[in-house]
This record gives C-alpha cells, sequence and structure tokens, in this order.
C-alpha cells in the first residue's frame, strides 16, 4: 500500500494527463448505498472533469470503516433523467460486502432482485425497485451492454444508480493510472447507455 | 413494510415462549404468586407475537394489492412537490409527501402519500424529484410509488 502522498500524486498526474481539475477532496454526500458507507460521502483525492465519451465527473478515492477499514477507486457522474424511468439500480459484483438493510423484525420493501440474465447475474447482483418497470430493465440491459459488463468491464467493477447518481466503483486502494481511466470510461458507458435509455 | 427472517424469529420466539410461560405454570405446583407473574409474562409475550402476525398479515395483503397494481395499473409519473418526515418506524423515517400526479389522458391532480422509506432513499427526496407511478385502473386514488 502506497503512502498518501504517493496516491495523490497518482491522482495529480492522472488528472494532468486527461485534462481534468486535480482537487484534495470532492465532497460527494451520500448520494449512494456506498457513499452513505462512508458517512459524509467524501471522496479524496479526486479529479474532476470527463470521464469519457461525453460524460462529466468525480473519479477519486474513498475509503470507510466497518471493523475493517474499505478502500474502492470511485468514479461518480450524473444522469438526472433516469430518475423518472429507474430511480435506483443496483449492479453490484457477486461477493462484494455491502450494507446490511435488515432493521429489526420489518424493514421496508424497497427492493427486489433482476435474475432475467443468467449472463449478468453470474458476475453481478443486481437489484432494483420492487416496482422497476422490467420492460424498461429489458431495454437497458441490451445483450450487448450485458455482453460488456460480464466480460469487458474492468475487474470488480459495480455500479450504483440512485436518484440520478451514478457510481461506478472497483475495490483497489492502490489504483495506477491504467486502472483509474479503466474505472472512468467503464462509467461513462454506464452512463451513457443509461441516458440514451432515458431519453437524454 | 414486509417481515423479515429476524421479524420471523421474533414472533416465534414471543409465540412459544410466551404461550409456554402462559401455560406451564398452570400444571407445576410453584407459589402462586411466581405462578401468576409467569403467566401474565407469558400472556403479555403471546399477545405481542400475536400483533406482529397480525400486522404481518395485514402488510402481505397490502402488498399482493400492490403487486396487482404494478401487474395492471397505468403507468404515470408523480414529481414531489413537498417532502418531509417527523416519524419512523424501526428507524425508517415516514415520509408525507405531496405529489403532482401526471396520468397519460388525465388531468394532473395533487395527492399526498406517506410511505416508510429507508433512511438513503429518504435523503433524496426533494421537491422537483420525478418518480414513476403505478395506478389502479379502477381507482385513481389508488397508487403505487416507485421510489
Amino acid at each position: 500500500m502506497r503512502s498518501v502522498a504517493d496516491l495523490e500524486a497518482t491522482y495529480a498526474d492522472f488528472a494532468a494527463a486527461h485534462g481534468l481539475e486535480s482537487l484534495p477532496s470532492y465532497p460527494a454526500g451520500p448520494l449512494t448505498p456506498l457513499l452513505v458507507e462512508s458517512g459524509d460521502g467524501g471522496i479524496a483525492p479526486a479529479a474532476r472533469g470527463r470521464l469519457g465519451g461525453e460524460v462529466d465527473g468525480v473519479v477519486g478515492q474513498l475509503a470507510y470503516t466497518r471493523n475493517k477499514t474499505f478502500r474502492f477507486s470511485v468514479a461518480l457522474a450524473d444522469v438526472p433523467a433516469s430518475t423518472a424511468f429507474v430511480p435506483r439500480l443496483f449492479c453490484i459484483r457477486r461477493g462484494r460486502h455491502t450494507r446490511d438493510d435488515e432493521f429489526y423484525g420489518f424493514e421496508a420493501r424497497e427492493s427486489k432482485l433482476w435474475t432475467e440474465s443468467i449472463a449478468l447475474n453470474e458476475r453481478y447482483t443486481v437489484s432494483t425497485s420492487p416496482y422497476q418497470d422490467p420492460n424498461w430493465l429489458r431495454q437497458l440491459f441490451s445483450p450487448a451492454f450485458v455482453d460488456w459488463l460480464a466480460s469487458k468491464a474492468p475487474a470488480s467493477f459495480s455500479f450504483e444508480l440512485a436518484y440520478g447518481a451514478l457510481l461506478g466503483s472497483v475495490e483497489d486502494g492502490d489504483p495506477d493510472a491504467a486502472a483509474l481511466a479503466a474505472l472512468c470510461e467503464a462509467t461513462a458507458r454506464v452512463a451513457e447507455r443509461i441516458a440514451a435509455e432515458s431519453g437524454e | 413494510m414486509q417481515i423479515n427472517r429476524v421479524g420471523y424469529g421474533l414472533i416465534a420466539f414471543f409465540g412459544v415462549a410466551g404461550l409456554l410461560l402462559a401455560t406451564v405454570p398452570l400444571f407445576v405446583s410453584i407459589p402462586i404468586e411466581g405462578a401468576a407473574t409467569l403467566v401474565l409474562l407469558g400472556g403479555i409475550w403471546f399477545l405481542v407475537a400475536l400483533g406482529l402476525l397480525l400486522y404481518a398479515r395485514h402488510q402481505k395483503r397490502k402488498a399482493a394489492h400492490q403487486d396487482w397494481i404494478f401487474r395492471n395499473g397505468l403507468k404515470g409519473r408523480a414529481t414531489i412537490v413537498k417532502a418531509s418526515s417527523n416519524a419512523t418506524v424501526n428507524e425508517m423515517p415516514v415520509m408525507k409527501m405531496v405529489l403532482d400526479l401526471d396520468l397519460p389522458g388525465l388531468e394532473r391532480r395533487q395527492v399526498t402519500r406517506r410511505e416508510v422509506m429507508s433512511v438513503f432513499a429518504a435523503r433524496r427526496l426533494e421537491p422537483g424529484l420525478v418518480l414513476p407511478v403505478h395506478v389502479n385502473p379502477e381507482d385513481p386514488s389508488d397508487f403505487v410509488l416507485v421510489w
């Protein structure tokens, strides 16, 4: 594990090489479940600008402690028009430790697994609102998009879409420039796919 | 709301333990004061389990009705006009919302809705947010909000 200064240098170099604005930190706020885990949703270090394609956003490091410290590289982008079609969509790598949402004996009926794609479900756990329009999801998860997610997305890649905020993430506390570029491109690709299906 | 494994465990525990506490002292020889306390405690536990069971059954019926609206309802959109909460259930906020409901072929109308939500989702409900809805074709006031 490199030092914080080394990580900051990696981000500064990455920002310079890709025309991004280097930031010591970025206060994303609790926009998605993973950002909620970190408490205030702070990303540090960070870089802001074009992630890929036509998608702007912020890339950075996120860390939180739940018995042990979890570290992620994350990329955040906006897809505001998605909320009217898919308020929440979580596509999480199978086996990733996420928040335990069980509260006492009763809980809000808030999520349903999407299991129609075998290829997708071999690698990810996909969940949505229980009343999410399944036809819209079928259109979103086109064969080409599923194939890319299942076989070409970066290792440990996951994404969370919540009320227009898209957070792509990989379980990497010590990324190099290539890993950051791959994360940015993957998140931008997901953002463009969702935006296209939302009619943006 | 829906019951989860913890809930089923609580119902089973309070139901069985309550029944035992309420009935066993009647068949064994223990001082009357002790027996009365155990019977009273067992009765309370059993009533708690019964209450949870009735609540779970009510929520299950409600969920089945919402599932029916989801399958057979009209698709529309709801724009949040106002959202606030001053109560919680099991640490989940009970959100009170004022919504502008838009359905194809019908005039926009304003409705209110109370919904128990996760803290994360509740934080994101801001005026102007547009969410999908499924509306009962036989009763436009009966709808499922997709949040």
